[in-house]
């Protein structure tokens, strides 16, 4: 008679596990399986680069970065992204205007155009370019006689950069905007307002936001682009070697210290979008296309 | 009765929208994809064919398809996990975590490629590891498969994830009360739940690998016949100034990423006629 008492109590903290959870053990085992692999595969190689750059100390790698080679690669990087980010941003905003505010046929296959990028291998991108802008070609020839060369100079780097980026400001803006309708602007519109008006008293003030997202995104992959770059800057030291070029050479030529050493700027400058990015995502989520999609 | 080319719209700005939109998409975009083709439609299906068919080029073709397939799998697995992780557990660091996922998508990928051979090259930690065990994986198809999971890791992550977050307990608990076990709970009922956004973005961690160059040719070794990946090939081929050869791996390359994106959007519009959404 009395044993029935005891054995329930026994069974109530188990019940007390909800159902749709797992149990401890396996959870503890799963947070420690993706923690070891992201370890190994993420924070590893990011404790690395610094580590190379730092292994003849502080000092070395300082002057390192003041080698004329790297001065010029990262002088060159940042012409690269002041001129392919904020037209990568007009367009992600013109793209985005037109696409959401108007109804018209074959959007679908616009926007499937504008992704493209996305699928498109860098290096097939950069050989594109070539085909396109090369001294062989009609428009490279005639540019070339105008001694206004475009591939193996800076608007072929810029090109590519701006090919890799291209989709990223858009793809931001598009479901915000969506999610956002068009009554504000129609009703500025019936108060009189100019379309500029419009653009920036009503609608940027509703996708700052997301538009600072967007070319945070843009600018880290513009910075960082490799493959495209690599294949129509021709590589020429001091003149059309952009940042991650500069990494390969140095690299190549076994100089650790001094690929590490631009690596690790990089590699900050990374951490910086991602923290950024992660702030607005904290601070901004309900504004911000991550949000919105399904 | 057809719809209009365009409807009429009292906004503003439409003619200066459509029109920098559309300068800049041919200009960056629609131009130079346009004479690869272009290229390869003047050289001729013969040409092309005798370019590609030779054992290196199919050699580098299948070498990257192969590990990019294996890599996205690998992601496929630990993406779903670490979306499952991510927005069921709670623990410290759970979204210091959450915030380096992206991180493959923020690193230049030649800084990522110079690391992880400093790491896994024989001279580096791992690397030293796997050394004493008689094992090698820089300069080995195994350096290639780190650098290409590396690479996709946050695709499968990043489509799952949102799908985990919008679960309802409901179901679980309704399967839990009909007397399944947690396991089979997770097996019949969520899995199910999450596999049009782990496929497309298994998917997308596969386009990813296949093209992906600055990561992989720092680890790869590059050999031919073992270690070639196909985007290098067509590095090679243009040092060569073989702009035919170049032209016809490219095609072989887009035609790859068009397919994995034609199978993109199959699994999104089958999934969508048999759950309603993705």
């Amino acid at each position: 008679m009395s044993d029935t008492p005891t054995t329930l109590k026994s069974k109530t903290p188990q019940a007390h596990r909800p159902v749709t959870t797992e149990s401890p053990g396996f959870r503890v085992a799963l947070i420690a399986a993706v923690i070891i692999f992201l370890a190994l595969l993420l924070f590893a190689p990011l404790v690395a680069v610094f580590a190379e750059a730092l292994s003849k100390g502080a000092i070395e790698a300082i002057k390192s970065l003041a080698n004329p080679e790297a001065t010029s690669a990262i002088k060159l990087t940042l012409i690269v992204a002041a001129v392919a980010v904020p037209l990568n941003a007009v367009f992600g905003i013109a793209a985005a205007w037109f696409i959401t505010k108007y109804d018209f046929r074959g959007k679908a296959l616009l926007i499937t155009l504008i992704d493209l990028p996305f699928s498109v291998s860098p290096v097939v991108a950069g050989l594109c370019l070539v085909l396109t802008f090369g001294a062989n070609t009609a428009i490279g020839g005639w540019m070339v006689a105008q001694a206004y060369p475009i591939v193996f100079a800076l608007p072929s780097i810029i090109l590519a950069s701006m090919f890799v980026t291209f989709p990223f400001v858009a793809r931001e803006l598009i479901p915000v905007m969506i999610e956002q309708g068009r009554a504000e602007e129609e009703a500025a519109l019936t108060l009189g307002a100019s379309g500029w008006r419009i653009f920036f008293t009503v609608t940027l003030p509703n996708i700052r936001w997301a538009l600072l997202y967007g070319v945070l995104l843009c600018n880290a992959r513009a910075m960082g682009e490799f493959g495209a770059v690599a294949v129509v800057s021709g590589k020429i030291r001091g003149q059309t070697a952009t940042m991650p070029i500069t990494i390969e050479m140095l690299y190549n030529e076994y100089l650790s210290v001094a690929a590490f050493s631009l690596a690790a700027v990089l590699a900050l400058l990374a951490l910086l979008t991602l923290t950024l990015k992660t702030l607005l995502e904290w601070r901004f989520a309900d504004q911000l296309a991550a949000a919105h999609r399904p | 009765m057809r719809r209009p080319l365009i409807n009429r719209s009292p906004l503003p700005g439409m003619a200066l929208s459509a029109g920098i939109t559309l300068t800049l998409l041919s200009l960056v975009v629609l131009l130079p994809i346009c004479a690869l083709l272009l290229k390869g439609a003047t050289a001729g299906f013969p040409a092309l064919w005798t370019e590609v068919n030779t054992p290196r080029i199919w050699g580098a073709l299948f070498l990257s398809f192969r590990l990019s397939f294996i890599a996205a799998l690998v992601n496929l697995v630990f993406g779903v996990a670490l979306a499952w992780v991510l927005v069921r557990y709670r623990f410290s660091g759970r979204r210091l975590l959450d915030a380096a996922v992206d991180l493959p998508f923020a690193l230049p990928t030649a800084v990522a490629g110079i690391a992880l051979t400093a790491l896994y090259a024989p001279n580096g930690p791992f690397g030293a590891i796997a050394k004493d065990l008689g094992f090698k994986i820089a300069y080995t198809q195994w350096g290639i498969l780190i650098a290409l999971i590396f690479v996709g890791l946050p695709f499968v992550t990043r489509t799952v994830q949102p799908v985990v977050e919008e679960i309802e307990r409901e179901v679980e608990e309704a399967s839990a009360t009909l007397g399944a076990t947690r396991a089979y709970t997770l097996r019949r009922v969520v899995l199910p739940m999450l596999a049009p956004a782990a496929m497309t973005g298994f998917a997308l961690s596969l386009a990813r690998a296949v093209g992906e160059y600055g990561s992989v040719i720092f680890i790869a070794g590059n050999i031919p016949l073992k270690t070639e990946i196909a985007p290098l090939l067509i590095v090679i081929k243009l040092e060569e100034f073989n702009y035919v050869g170049a032209t016809a791996i490219g095609i072989a390359m887009l035609v790859i990423s068009f397919a994995i994106l034609l199978l993109i959007n199959a699994i999104q519009v089958l999934s969508r006629r048999r759950i309603g959404y993705v």
